[in-house]
């Protein structure tokens, strides 16, 4: 399909621009199908590897199925995987139980953070699609965080033309965001054409099936009975239900994930 | 096919809306989401709008207008659209421009009752400087001048001269009410005198025609691969084979193009917007631009160009850095020869000390040997951006003489 080829090239050229203008870029893996796909582009663009640490950040409530699946995946991928925790904020018992806004800043964005200062990477490359949320839709292909992970949304940089604005202040990251422009229709496509490997949790199992995965207390599975990837394809090519529907920090209040991205939520 | 269009025009008089109605009468909105919209209506107090789909920042909601360029996709009859939406306000003109600079085609959105304004002006000016070919006007909020063929002729007759100073031609104007729904995606039984296109249809007749040009590709990077030097990058313009003799400049090595390749291994061509990896005996780097042996690029250092800026003060003879397909060099404003209105394209000084936010010029620069192309001719390479720590401007080449 040369509408997937046309996303791809894409991709991979913001790929190769992070890694030609950037020190010490990383990619977040939260092991669900967008970033396992950005991973592949990776692979795509890098001929076969991928040539910087891949991060994943353990909120310790993520489903056991997706640690089996990060590790094997990592495995047979030759991946340099860190594993990100607020171990602090888990023994301080913070959960999703307590607020959620609270829970997602501090074992998400937090364990971010800190992995950010440890490691000294400057450039963060992310799996956010325009198509997911309002607030994501407003995004840059390359867009700076300050050195306390701010968003400064209100002035964001000229970006035209894939001249991508690569400068950053000291102490400050840049976020890549090589899928921006991907719908999940074409995230499916790519997977069953490039035979990527996704969390069996997507496909319908009694009737439902995960449309996005999170963290086990605030994810839950859409009605479905599409359990391959053609029929999800199908799915996704007739349904009307928001990809995010089961993903309870966006609905808390309006404006929840603005504020979540503006303090460096992903 | 994908098309990508800007909504463009001055604030208020109703780009935002407009999307959202297409959005809206094509069913692209998810189930949930005008719920959603409505509960934000009620605790913000104001009244339901379709610019809500589009307006996802609190700010934006609370005062109103739209802050920053939006993307949505959806499928009309046949093509698949980008939509992007941009801010009106003179302040976001970066913005705008972010929003527009990947447009196949724009839609010009004017108020039927406020007329044409400020920005209607200047984002068409800036739009023919982009080199976005075709535009559709969109004359909108005819409900609120009771659907009179008047006021949208009044518009067309304002608005066609300046259209045509710009090189516009043949482009429709619809008479629309993004409001109520009228000839955006149905057509509307309030103004029969209008017999032409609805919004959606005009949309669905486009065809982007990609144009033959002399081959062009852009080096973003050196890798090795096995035992191979790979030259990664861009196909911008063009076809190249396997076997092609090729030049890079400005390196200024010639070498035989030996292997085109990919992740899964090697391809026979490599054509306009592929991502590709190029193997050739010649020592290259990034920011070279390879072409073939019998239609070479050419490294310059003084060119023409018209440019916006974005930022604080430009003066004569200032020096600063400028980006064009992946090369960024050193540059200096040698002789700034034209202030331009960005609203209307006419000269408001000749041999001005400087410009300023928001105005335009014609700029001889003076740069580290790069590869720039007449923007008529290769569009890709023939546009740049202005650096002084952020982006804060961007132009095209008109001549690329020294």
């Amino acid at each position: 399909m040369p509408e997937l080829q046309d996303l791809t090239n894409r991709s991979i050229y913001i790929l190769r621009e992070a890694y030609a203008e950037f020190k010490k870029p990383a990619v977040l893996w939260s092991t669900g199908k967008d970033s396992t796909a950005v991973l592949q582009l990776c692979r795509h663009a890098f001929f076969g590897k991928v040539p910087f640490p891949v991060i994943h950040i353990d909120t310790g409530y993520k489903f056991k199925a997706m640690y089996e699946f990060r590790d094997r995946v990592s495995q047979e991928w030759g991946i340099d995987l860190i594993v990100a925790q607020n171990k602090q904020a888990l023994r301080e018992g913070v959960s999703p139980h307590n607020g959620k806004f609270e829970c997602c800043t501090q074992l998400k964005t937090q364990a971010l953070m800190s992995c950010l200062e440890e490691n000294h990477f400057d450039a963060l490359i992310l799996a956010i699609r325009r198509d997911e949320h309002g607030i994501r839709a407003k995004e840059r292909y390359f867009s700076p965080r300050d050195e306390s992970f701010r968003w400064n949304y209100k002035d964001q940089p000229l970006e035209m033309w894939d001249q991508f604005q690569s400068m950053t202040q000291s102490g400050a990251h840049m976020r890549v965001h090589p899928i921006l422009h991907w719908r999940e229709l074409d995230v499916w496509e790519f997977v069953r054409q490039e035979k990527t490997p996704v969390h069996p949790m997507y496909y319908a199992r009694n009737g439902k099936r995960y449309r996005s995965l999170g963290c086990e207390p605030c994810t839950f599975p859409i009605d479905s009975n599409a359990s391959t990837i053609d029929e999800i394809v199908e799915e996704l090519r007739e349904t009307k239900i928001a990809e995010r529907s089961g993903r309870a920090q966006d609905k808390e209040k309006s404006f929840t994930m603005q504020k979540l991205r503006a303090l460096g939520y992903m | 096919m994908n098309v990508n269009i800007v909504v463009t025009g001055h604030v208020d008089h109703g780009k935002s809306t407009l999307i959202g109605r297409l959005l809206y009468d094509s069913e692209s909105i998810k189930e949930g989401r005008v719920q959603e919209i409505q509960k934000l209506a009620e605790e913000y107090k104001k009244r339901f709008e379709f610019a809500y789909f589009l307006d996802a920042f609190d700010d934006e909601v609370k005062e109103e207008r739209t802050i920053d360029t939006t993307g949505v996709m959806f499928k009309g009859k046949r093509n698949l659209y980008t939509l992007t939406d941009v801010p009106g306000h003179k302040e976001f003109i970066k913005n705008m421009l972010t929003g527009a600079s990947h447009a196949d085609i724009a839609v010009l959105v004017v108020s039927a009752p406020e007329g044409v304004q400020e920005q209607t002006r200047r984002h068409a000016f800036l739009l023919k400087m982009l080199g976005v070919k075709r535009l559709f006007v969109a004359v909108n909020r005819m409900d609120t001048t009771g659907y009179a063929v008047e006021a949208f002729q009044h518009i067309r007759a304002e608005l066609l001269p300046l259209l045509t100073s710009f090189g516009y031609q043949d482009m429709p104007f619809i008479p629309v009410s993004a409001m109520e729904g009228d000839n955006v995606y149905k057509r509307s039984t309030r103004m029969e005198w209008y017999t032409g296109q609805t919004l959606i249809e005009a949309m669905d007749d486009i065809e982007v025609v990609r144009e033959a040009k002399p081959p062009r590709f852009v080096v973003q990077d050196v890798y090795r691969v096995g035992i191979e030097e790979v030259a990664v990058g861009r196909v911008e313009s063009g076809t190249f084979s396997a076997g092609d003799d090729v030049v890079f400049q400005p390196s200024g090595v010639r070498g035989r193009l030996q292997k085109i390749m990919v992740f899964r291994g090697e391809i026979p061509e490599g054509r306009a917007g592929d991502s590709v990896g190029l193997v050739t005996d010649a020592r290259v780097q990034r920011g070279d631009v390879c072409g073939l042996a019998e239609q070479p690029p050419v490294a310059r250092s003084t060119f023409l160009g018209e440019a916006v800026l974005l930022d604080k003060n430009l003066a004569g003879g200032e020096e600063l850095e400028m980006k064009c397909g992946t090369r960024r060099v050193k540059c200096r404003v040698r002789e700034l020869r034209e202030k331009i209105d960005s609203e209307t394209g006419q000269v408001l000084a000749k041999n001005p000390a400087g410009i300023d936010e928001n105005e335009a010029a014609l700029i001889l620069f003076e740069t580290e040997p790069m590869v720039v192309e007449k923007f008529a001719d290769i569009p890709e390479l023939g546009r740049f951006v202005l650096v002084r720590g952020k982006n804060i401007g961007a132009g095209i080449v008109l001549e690329a003489a020294g």
